[in-house]
């Protein structure tokens, strides 16, 4: 069904308009910049298809370290108060050019951005805090930009033939997807599946089986076939699988449109009737609401740790062995901040043309230093997000939420 | 019971014959209605200037798809000046139940004012159900009351902000047929 909306002058009789057509997603080419799937945290993707479930999207070749198993995380998960796709994703978006965007975004508005190969697009918060999911394509390949308000997390991923939809529920307050093929939960986040509406029995237990205090993490390789099984006791070999994931942008429209003058910005004309000029939750410029750095989260997160505000945003990043956060306040001040994850050591540079950062695996250890031109790797300057290193999937977070899936968590500045 | 329902409506009769109790029933109904149109965010000072409507497509399809307990989706906006108003047929059938139990409770009330030989307190009491309903709304997750006040939900918590709308329009009820019965219509 092409569900769209009509705008039109008042008129007194109120009828349905079938508007017709689909917009037309130009590859404006703004750059040869990419900021988006080279920020890739897996390789290889392998296609999976459970027997008579459909075709999932695609999954990493490995799996992502997790706070618990999958089936804790599904008793941690709690409603939200809406229902199955009471968040509606948005499956058909129009976009239109930054011309065109008029007083609709004002420049500290916050957007979620994307480029790959030349394509820029932008997707608003404004809209995006109604929707969570937008199932969209960039460059010919099917994506998921999905984004948390209640965790501060804009992820993107790679959904294949299917699409990501909003099942409702929360874990550690973050948003659960779940894929319309397998319906597999999957926690933004965690990027990683968990037993969902087919799982045996329901949740109990009001601990959820939360980590302990010295927050010990697992690295969920395969999905025990034990503990992961669907409601006629068969081995679910997607549970603790990892989807492909790569790098959303959290941004301000100013910040976006002079980086990529040509991109492309996600409408109102959602198919859905929504306030877009009315965030339920607070504000961010200034930061209000539910966004207050010292609020509290909706729900009484998995872990909890006060080092932090609750709502300060860390750049965080997290792989199959464990997981790295730095303070983003504290990188805008100084550049480079240098750390560790699991004895490696990372880095994690500011770029102050977005006001975003990245993490880098610095495997080597070489000397990574900011320099009025750009940042220093060695003898050479480079631009914040194209060090001569190797990147490592990383987005902004809520501390509470970063923390309260990653206890173990290292974290800097 | 039945006989207190009887009574009820009789009195009812009597208020849609009055025009000061029609009066105070329609401008108290229309006060609720507005301000729990607010409160649950289909109401919003949000427009953006001018007038204008949107409709989604397939609208009879979308009326009936739900978003949560009791809430179903918008097919409509309208934005007036400074106004926006988001119109999902359910919920604003669902709104005006409210309203309208409001607006009798109130018109009851005022009937037991000028009557002196009955006793209209209960309705006083009665409107405090209408209460809860205003923290019905729910944000995209979890209740907005929840969010504004900054007190964290539980399972629970979420489940019996559910059962506030029902809960609201069954105490109203009540209310009603507990005043309206002791209100003498021939002193009406």
């Amino acid at each position: 069904m092409n569900d769209r909306v009509t705008r039109r002058g008042f008129v007194a009789t109120v009828g349905a308009i079938a508007i017709a057509g689909c917009s037309g997603v130009t590859g404006d080419r703004s750059s040869d910049r990419s900021t988006a799937m080279d920020d890739s945290a897996t390789s290889a993707a392998t296609t999976s298809t459970a027997s008579g479930e459909g075709s999932l999207p695609p999954l990493a070749d490995r799996s992502l370290v997790l706070p618990m198993e999958p089936p804790q995380l599904r008793e941690a998960a709690v409603s939200g108060g809406v229902s199955k796709d009471g968040i509606p994703a948005i499956d058909q978006p129009r976009f239109e050019a930054a011309g065109q965007v008029g007083g609709r975004l004002a420049p500290g508005d916050v957007v979620f951005g994307i480029a790959r190969n030349g394509v820029a697009k932008a997707y608003p918060q404004s809209i995006l805090v109604h929707h969570e999911v937008c199932n969209d394509t960039l460059d010919g390949t099917p994506i998921g930009v999905t984004y948390c308000p209640l965790t501060g997390t804009a992820v993107g991923f790679e959904r294949g033939e299917t699409t990501f939809g909003v099942s409702g529920r929360l874990v550690n307050d973050n948003l659960i997807m779940y894929d319309r093929a397998t319906e597999h939960w999957w926690p933004q986040v965690l990027a990683t599946a968990i037993p969902g509406w087919n799982a045996d029995g329901d949740a109990s237990g009001t601990d959820g089986g939360r980590t302990n205090g010295a927050g010990s993490v697992q690295s969920n390789t395969s999905g025990s076939a034990t503990s992961n099984t669907s409601r006629d006791g068969t081995p679910n070999a997607t549970i603790g699988r990892s989807l492909r994931e790569f790098r959303v942008v959290w941004t301000t429209w100013q910040r976006w449109r002079d980086q990529f003058p040509d991109t492309r910005v996600l409408t109102e004309d959602t198919g859905y009737i929504r306030d877009y000029g009315q965030d339920p939750y607070g504000s961010y410029s200034p930061p209000s609401g539910y966004y207050e750095p010292e609020s509290e989260p909706l729900f009484p997160p998995l872990d909890t740790d006060d080092r932090y505000p609750t709502k300060a945003v860390v750049v965080g990043a997290r792989t199959t062995d464990g997981a790295i956060a730095f303070h983003k306040r504290s990188l805008r001040r100084e550049g480079v901040i240098t750390g560790s994850l699991d004895g490696t050591p990372h880095v994690g540079v500011h770029d102050d043309r977005l006001d975003t950062a990245y993490v880098y695996r610095n495997a080597d250890g070489a000397s990574v230093t900011t320099t009025p031109d750009g940042v220093r790797v060695a003898d050479t300057v480079h631009p914040p997000d194209e060090l001569p290193l190797e990147r490592v999937h990383a987005f902004d977070a809520m501390w509470f939420a970063w923390h309260g899936f990653y206890p173990a968590t290292s974290v800097y500045g | 019971m039945a006989e207190s329902i009887r009574r009820t409506l009789r009195t009812l009769r009597i208020v849609a014959s009055r025009w000061d109790a029609r009066a105070i029933l329609t401008l108290t109904g229309l006060a609720y209605l507005i301000g729990y149109s607010f409160a649950v965010g289909d109401l919003a000072l949000t427009g953006r200037g001018g007038i204008s409507l949107l409709v989604v497509d397939a609208p009879l399809d979308r009326a009936f798809q739900s978003t949560g307990y009791l809430s179903f989706e918008p097919i409509a906006a309208v934005e007036a000046g400074p106004l926006t108003y988001l119109f999902s047929p359910i919920d604003a059938g669902l709104a005006l139940v409210l309203a309208a139990l409001v607006g009798i409770n109130v018109a009851l009330t005022y009937l037991g004012l000028v009557q002196p030989r009955a006793c209209g307190m209960e309705s006083s009491v009665g409107l405090l159900a209408a209460v809860p309903a205003l923290f019905s709304g729910a944000a995209c997750c979890g209740p907005v009351v929840l969010i504004a006040i900054g007190v964290q939900a539980t399972g629970a918590v979420i489940a019996g902000f559910q059962l506030l709308l029902p809960i609201a329009v069954g105490l109203l009820a009540l209310s009603v047929v507990l005043v309206g019965r002791r209100i003498d219509p021939t002193l009406a």
